[in-house]
């Protein structure tokens, strides 16, 4: 017994010490770094409150972090909105080997490397590109673009991560047998109804960890806004990142990163409440 | 159920919108016009100004190495987890799999700045062994998540049956265990090495002075706006891409799907 246990322990130690040395602890210290204030990371240096203060006297925190929720927000309901009828007919409309063939397309976006995916999605909305060009048919200016702007931002996040949403419904939703659809709608259930007293329930697995897979990754983003968000663009993660890349400011990034931290996480726990409650009232 | 054609116009629209912006730069590697606009004329020569390009060609060769090297440690690093999770109880090792996807859930620009400052801390800073350990744990979740559910998808009387026949353990693990999950192991070898090679915001924080992988290379030139040699450098890696995910299609048979579920 003590000598299987032993083995257990064995087997899972590299695993488990890369888990505490370079997630948990990383992230723990970063509440003691947020308290030094400077660059200089010493045993002995002062602790103080000053980096929380200085940000707040800045006030860049604020409307940056809710800008960013805002953004985050739109981009994980449009990849809802979409992609619950592309995940319901991936699996319950079109044949097994349609099915397997528009999965493995679903599947291509996440092999590719994401700068590229940014890059071919700023090729589209440049000035002359091809949708300038279409717009230009109904008057807009062809030499005008649609990038540098929070609208760029927003369609390039929803580009990245709507994949990830319509995988994570789909395996829900293939989960669901086709006769209790079958039965709610011979007993005269409509589309509506259907949907939401017996789809949304069943998904709610597959749509909580989309949204997790989407909503904070999205939040936190800031490669998409420093490329083609424009001078207005900043998202907080272009805040967090300029403290580390620009202006060098350890201290205070990882004091950005603790708010951060524990605001997306009061947020996405509301939102994992909310939606648990609504699927399940339902049910 | 019957069809309804606003379906199947939405998952077409959806289709387009996800594929053309891959398809336009396709087209465009191969137009010769300097700023990508039409009339559409045909040449190479931005491919061949992409292989003339010497920092492209080192960056390429870096992160292939490394990733490898990445791929091959997390490879048995998580082989190993998913042994030794299959031998808790499911309670525990679901726990456990949990705190690991931190690494995926938490966005990448804060566990690459927390390791940043722990490596200064501990006096490593910018290195290759700290990029290589951030890059390792961003993977390890995906191995974990691919091959455990493989390994408990295995029958362990056959195992069992090994063992009463006199099989030593290690002869167990290479004629047994390992051979069933053989497409599980190799998808995620596949998948860890994507996932590291294409990893940015990781090596961009981690990757010592002056060295530039390639995703960061192409940073910097995607920061400088529109280049045609990008377009063609986007073609030949969303082709080698497509074929990867063939393969890992072929070895793991839907099990991507699966993984993401876990999460």
């Amino acid at each position: 017994m003590t000598k299987s246990r032993i083995k257990t322990w064995l087997l899972m130690l590299p695993g488990a010490g890369m888990l505490l040395s370079l997630v948990l602890l990383p992230l723990s210290l970063l509440l003691l770094f947020s308290l030094i204030t400077g660059n200089q990371i010493s045993i002995n240096s002062d602790l103080s409150f000053s980096n929380y203060i200085n940000i707040y006297e800045r006030g860049l925190f604020g409307p940056l972090m809710i800008k960013s929720l805002l953004i985050a927000f739109f981009v994980t309901l449009s990849a809802i909105v979409i992609a619950y009828p592309v995940s319901y007919g991936i699996a319950k409309v079109v044949t097994p080997r349609w099915r397997n063939t528009l999965i493995i397309l679903i599947i291509i976006p996440f092999f590719t490397s994401q700068l590229l995916l940014i890059y071919s999605i700023m090729v589209m909305l440049q000035s002359r590109g091809p949708v300038m060009s279409f717009l230009s048919i109904f008057g807009a200016d062809p030499t005008r673009s649609a990038l540098y702007s929070n609208f760029a931002v927003y369609l390039i996040l929803l580009y990245q991560f709507l994949p990830y949403m319509v995988l994570t419904l789909y395996s829900s939703m293939s989960k669901i047998d086709d006769n209790i659809i079958a039965v709610a709608r011979s007993m005269g259930a409509g589309r509506r109804r259907v949907f939401f007293d017996v789809i949304l329930p069943l998904t709610s697995p597959g749509l909580l960890s989309g949204i997790i897979l989407v909503f904070i990754p999205v939040a936190g983003s800031f490669v998409e806004s420093n490329l083609a968000g424009g001078t207005n663009g900043m998202m907080i993660g272009s805040l967090i990142d300029s403290n580390f890349s620009v202006s060098l400011n350890l201290g205070r990034g990882c004091a950005l990163c603790v708010l951060f931290l524990l605001v997306i996480s009061a947020v996405t726990f509301v939102i994992q409440r909310s939606i648990r409650y609504f699927a399940g009232r339902r049910l | 159920m019957k069809q309804s054609p606003w379906l199947r116009l939405i998952m077409v629209l959806t289709y387009i919108f996800i594929f053309s912006p891959i398809i336009v730069v396709m087209v465009m590697s191969f137009n010769s016009s300097q700023y990508g606009t039409l009339p559409f004329e045909f040449s190479t020569r931005w491919y061949e100004l992409l292989f003339s390009s010497r920092n492209l060609g080192r960056a390429t060769w870096l992160s292939i190495w490394f990733s490898f090297l990445v791929t091959c440690t997390v490879s048995v690093v998580g082989l190993l987890t998913s042994l030794g999770l299959r031998r808790m109880k499911p309670k525990w090792a679901q726990s456990f799999i949990a705190w690991l996807n931190l690494g995926v859930v938490i966005p990448w620009l804060v566990l690459g700045v927390a390791l940043l400052m722990i490596f200064n801390f501990v006096g490593l800073g910018r290195s290759y062994p700290g990029m290589f350990l951030g890059n390792c744990i961003c993977v390890l979740p995906y191995v974990v998540l691919l091959v455990y559910p493989a390994l408990m998808a295995l029958d362990r009387n056959i195992e069992y049956a090994a063992r009463t026949m006199g099989a030593s353990n290690g002869r167990t693990l290479f004629t047994i265990v390992l051979p069933g999950i053989l497409p599980a192991l190799l998808a995620s070898s596949l998948m860890a090495f994507m996932v590291c090679f294409n990893n940015f915001v990781i090596q961009y924080y981690l990757a010592p002075f002056g060295v530039r992988t390639l995703p960061m290379e192409i940073y910097n030139l995607v920061r400088v706006g529109y280049k045609p040699d990008i377009n063609a450098l986007a073609t030949i890696m969303a082709l080698l891409s497509i074929a990867l995910v063939l393969v890992v299609n072929r070895l793991g048979r839907g099990k991507e799907g699966k993984f993401l579920e876990e999460l």
